[in-house]
């Protein structure tokens, strides 16, 4: 059985496994024994997901500090802690980092590493592509960040960083232009290459979005096991399909945007340029086009989420699952026809006003009746308190009251007073981070023992969801009042006479305990990583198929191909009928498994390079225009060089018997497997 | 389900040896490569969309700009190049079809073809936008009308970046298909007919893609200029 | 080599009843294209030449996706999909178009939407 003839053998899986050379004559880099080959050059979709959670945890605390600092200058009125434009460039990054480069990639954390597992496939559709994503959004991240660095140096002083943009005498590095960079502030007329820092890290975080989302839209659709029909799969794949859907079909609206910005500032255009005919309110169009369903992206995986974890502790089937995924893609559908609604002060007239007023409100229905739903799941249900329970419950109340302050944004005169105020900054606090932030931590909890096989320890949980929930209504609560009073967004101090400061004290108060949630639950992620006991195959009594294999999972994920009966299909296989057990098939050639590439990291290299040489080119550093090709170049090659390698691959046999799978895995090392290159 | 043999994910180097190709079977019966390439172009379609937007919206705003699209537009030209294109369409379609039915020679022919209409379109667009950068010039070089670029109102703008940018997928697609012309020549299309056919296909379907997009572009930018409707 | 021994005598068959298709099909195209560009200098309605010029433009969009890019051919999901970014782009241009369309957005789009009641009334009348 599986025991056999594995004593004297190592326990690496792929131990005696041999690399291939691909048909490029080039050996492949699989079966390395290097810790740093075997993560750089990765396809697999559980250790691309793990390092995009860890950058985006990362790039989460790097936004937080931001926001402490704005909070910090705000606290009492008529402050100078920090200049206009240093505030300027902190509220642009603090946007641009929090909704780009934490909770989209957190997102993507939770895609990467479930959806195969959830669906019964090995990995991906397109491995490599999956991990050209990866880095082409470390390298947007990278050279968003890069400006900051240009910035420190400039103003230590040091002579190699005396960079002055070309036509203007500010030397503004870092954006300063909003995470929305309204033209024609966004020109070059007006905002040094932080300009084009802000552009070019964009374009370079889309593609890596475009084309993680192409890859799992094919594996959603093509790469199900047997037996798990669309209506069998679970809701957090079906959000990450929607999700997926609305990305492919949203960002090429900011694509074009942000070129056309490009084109102004760096080639002469007329777009925005007023003076010769540009129409600054187009940008805010088809940024919005972009913009709103951006925010329908944010939320749907937080939503997906929930939609896993309520069921799970309610030991009850979600309430209306063919109608929850249905309004999760008819939000996504109406996402596309609500963008106006960021410029109903704009002057567009009553009838578009009207319009998209009334498809704001509409817009409501769908969420509305996941939120029903998701009470119908809870109720009659035996509630189990858990760490994930706790924060899937704050995201349902603490998600409403934002879309309370939504509702009330959706009526035109109403928003007429609120626009450009605190209260927006109050709703979008309440949905990100009371919605999208909430549920993704939630997952965290949820899903951690899954992918490292360590429980959590101690009840620090309580204390991270409590203080990030007192936290985050100390913070925002206020600025729902804040704004109706006329407290304006986006200005770096306000005066004494307005008697805003004892509110904005309070608001700082709760941003730094918010901030110590957050710490708090950063400290508790590594007492689980080092600390925790093993956590099993199945420490919740889960539902879906990821909580049927070992944790962490095998590199293979599943030993034999799982045959779906039904949906929820793993808590169908402990508790139904006969019927509806999960069947094992193994394969007879052994399991294949994609071979591991440096092209995909070598072609991010060339964005990297491309992404800082361009604004610094701008800046008027020589040959920077070379350097830019040269990125090009060596993104182009190594795109090429990908394509002619072809995909490769090798088998493994693993010895589990059919089944075996659904049995706890031991502690320790995984079960021994046999090699067989098979050719 | 599918038959293993038919679908998706060639491997080259599977081909020799034990002649057993492990292609993974998919629950749909599309190929991952083709259901990735149509996902493309939808989104394709919103990013040309909003360019196209900008185009026309800069045109019914500024409807008498510096620049007379009815005097600068060389029609003739123009409808040769559409011509071209669509004809390149046409062999694209045969060299699919050939590559299905494993004959190389005819594949080769036909996208050369494709890859030589695809250089006389792009050298139409050249001539084109040279001509409207320094303008139009008599036998006496006198001059008839002023050259615009991309600094030239809106109209200069719109028009290079649009037309600029389907130009560049263009370049790119004959660069592909150059890529697959040699490639054909290495002898590994022959190990996998499938496999082979299945890249061919899906850069057939990004070219008939650029072709359509330049229907509409044609149409919408160009004829109906010509339409008066004062 | 096995693996063209292994292409099905239907396979052939059948790629070369889309060769005849391919051909006409071109034909076809290049025929309306030359229509397009005379239609245009007809002493027509305005608005008619333009329908025209769009009603050809989307039969020619509709011929090459259907046949030279295998849709008819195909799965249907691959046309719902397709479709779905095409009607998504179209709405949007149409938005944007119609957003931008108006100098004295309050005056002349009432102005709209009063000839739109004034042509219903009659109507709800019956």
């Amino acid at each position: 059985m599986s025991t056999a003839t594995t004593d004297t053998l190592p326990h690496s899986p792929d131990h005696g496994l041999v690399a291939e050379k691909s048909a490029l004559g080039l050996t492949r880099p699989d079966h390395s024994k290097s810790f740093w080959v075997d993560w750089l050059t990765t396809v697999d979709h559980k250790k691309i997901g793990i390092m995009y959670g860890a950058a985006a945890l990362f790039f989460f605390v790097v936004g937080g500090i931001e926001a402490l600092i704005i909070r910090a200058q705000l606290a009492v009125p008529e402050n100078d802690l920090i200049s206009a434009q240093l505030y300027n460039q902190l509220f642009t990054m603090h946007g641009t980092t929090m909704i780009f480069l934490a909770v989209m990639p957190l997102s993507a954390a939770f895609f990467n590493y479930l959806v195969p597992l959830q669906i019964g496939a090995r990995d991906v559709a397109f491995p490599r592509l999956n991990s050209f994503s990866l880095w082409t959004f470390m390298a947007g991240a990278i050279v968003l960040n890069a400006s900051w660095f240009f910035q420190v140096m400039q103003y230590m002083g040091s002579e190699a960083f005396n960079l002055k943009s070309g036509t203007v005498t500010l030397t503004d590095i870092v954006p300063a232009v909003g995470w929305f960079g309204y033209a024609p502030l966004s020109s070059e007329l007006y905002s040094g290459i932080g300009g084009d820092f802000w552009i070019i890290s964009l374009q370079i975080l889309g593609v890596a979005s475009i084309a993680a989302s192409l890859n799992f839209i094919v594996t959603i659709i093509n790469m199900r096991a047997p037996g798990m029909k669309m209506m069998r799969m679970p809701v957090f794949t079906w959000m990450t399909l929607v999700t997926a859907f609305l990305i492919i079909l949203a960002f090429p609206a900011i694509t074009i945007a942000l070129a056309e910005l490009m084109f102004d500032r760096n080639f002469g255009t007329n777009f925005f340029r007023v003076s010769q005919g540009g129409q600054p309110i187009l940008w805010q169009h088809l940024f919005w086009v972009f913009g709103h369903p951006e925010v329908y992206i944010l939320i749907l995986p937080a939503m997906g989420i929930v939609s896993e974890i309520l069921p799970t502790f309610s030991r009850k089937p979600l309430f209306g699952y063919p109608i929850v995924i249905f309004s999760g893609a008819v939000i996504g559908f109406l996402g596309f026809a609500v963008w106006s609604h960021h410029m109903f002060t704009t002057g567009l007239g009553k009838i578009a006003t009207a319009a998209f007023s009334l498809l704001t409100m509409a817009i409501a229905v769908p969420t509305g009746v996941k939120i029903f739903n998701w009470i119908g799941t809870l109720w009659g249900g035996r509630i189990k308190l858990t760490a994930p329970m706790i924060f899937a419950l704050g995201f349902v109340w603490m998600f409403m009251m934002g879309g309370f302050s939504g509702i009330m944004h959706s009526s035109a005169p109403a928003d007429a007073q609120q626009q450009d105020s605190y209260f927006v900054v109050a709703h979008f606090h309440y949905v990100l981070i009371g919605g999208s932030v909430l549920a993704l931590i939630g997952g965290i909890y949820f899903w951690l023992p899954k992918v490292y096989g360590k429980m959590w320890t101690g009840a620090l949980s309580n204390w991270v969801a409590g203080t990030i929930v007192v936290g985050l209504n100390i913070t925002f609560f206020p600025m729902h009042f804040l704004g109706l009073l006329g407290m304006p967004r986006r200005t770096h101090t306000y005066l004494a006479v307005n008697e805003w400061g004892a509110m904005n004290m309070v608001c700082t108060i709760g941003a730094f305990i918010l901030a110590m949630g957050i710490l708090l639950f950063l400290i508790d992620i590594y007492l689980c990583v080092t600390k925790g006991k093993p956590a099993g195959n199945d420490p919740w009594d889960g539902r879906t198929l990821e909580w049927a294999i070992s944790s962490p999972p095998k590199h293979y994920n599943f030993a034999a191909v799982p045959k779906i009966p039904a949906r929820d299909c793993w808590f169908a296989h402990k508790y139904g009928s006969a019927k509806q057990k999960i069947g094992w098939q193994k394969e007879d050639h052994g399991i294949h498994m994609p071979s591991q590439s440096w092209w995909p990291l070598f072609a991010s290299c060339g964005f990297l390079i491309l992404g800082i040489a361009f604004p610094i080119k701008h800046a008027g550093v020589p040959y920077m225009g070379w350097l830019a090709i040269l990125g090009l170049t060596i993104l182009v090659f190594g795109i090429i060089m990908w394509s002619l390698e072809g995909p490769g691959g090798y088998h493994l046999h693993p010895e589990e018997e059919d089944g075996e799978d659904s049995k706890p895995a031991p502690t320790g090392s995984g079960a021994p497997v046999s090699e067989e290159v098979h050719r | 389900m599918s038959d293993a043999a038919a679908l998706s994910n060639s491997h080259d180097d599977h081909g020799h040896g034990h002649g057993h190709i492990d292609h993974t079977a998919t629950s749909t019966g599309i190929e991952n490569k083709k259901l990735i390439m149509w996902l493309f172009l939808a989104s394709d379609c919103m990013f040309f969309g909003t360019l196209i937007s900008t185009h026309l919206i800069y045109r019914k705003v500024y409807p008498d700009g510096p620049v007379d699209p009815t005097v600068v537009f060389n029609i003739p030209l123009t409808s040769f190049s559409t011509f071209i294109l669509l004809m390149s369409s046409f062999l694209m379609a045969l060299a699919v079809s050939a590559m299905h039915k494993g004959e190389l020679k005819s594949f080769r022919n036909n996208v050369l073809g494709v890859v030589f209409f695809g250089i006389i379109f792009l050298t139409c667009q050249v001539f084109e936008f040279t001509e409207f950068v320094y303008g139009k010039h008599d036998a006496d070089g006198n001059l008839v009308w002023e050259g615009f670029t991309l600094s030239t109102g809106t109209f200069g703008s719109t028009f290079f970046v649009l037309t600029g940018t389907h130009g560049t997928h263009v370049a790119i697609g004959v660069l592909w298909l150059i890529g697959l012309y040699f490639y054909s020549f290495t002898g590994r299309m022959e190990h996998d007919i499938h496999g082979s056919a299945m890249d061919v296909e899906v850069a057939g379907l990004y070219w008939h893609f650029v072709d359509i997009v330049w229907i509409v572009i044609f149409t919408a930018i160009y004829l109906v200029e010509f339409i008066n409707f004062t | 080599m096995s693996e063209v021994s292994a292409l099905l005598p239907e396979n052939i068959k059948s790629e070369n009843k889309k060769y005849h298709a391919f051909i006409n099909l071109g034909l076809f195209l290049a025929v309306l294209t030359g229509i397009e560009i005379v239609v245009i200098f007809f002493p027509w309605n305005p608005w008619l030449i333009f329908w025209v010029l769009a009603i050809l433009s989307i039969i020619k969009f509709v011929c090459v996706i259907t046949w030279f890019m295998h849709l008819v051919y195909d799965k249907l999901l691959l046309t719902l999909i397709f479709m779905t970014g095409m009607i998504l782009a179209t709405g949007t241009v149409t938005a944007l178009m119609l957003l931008f369309s108006f100098d004295d957005v309050d005056v002349e789009a009432v102005e709209i939407l009063e000839l739109g009641v004034l042509t219903l009334r009659p109507l709800l009348a019956l």
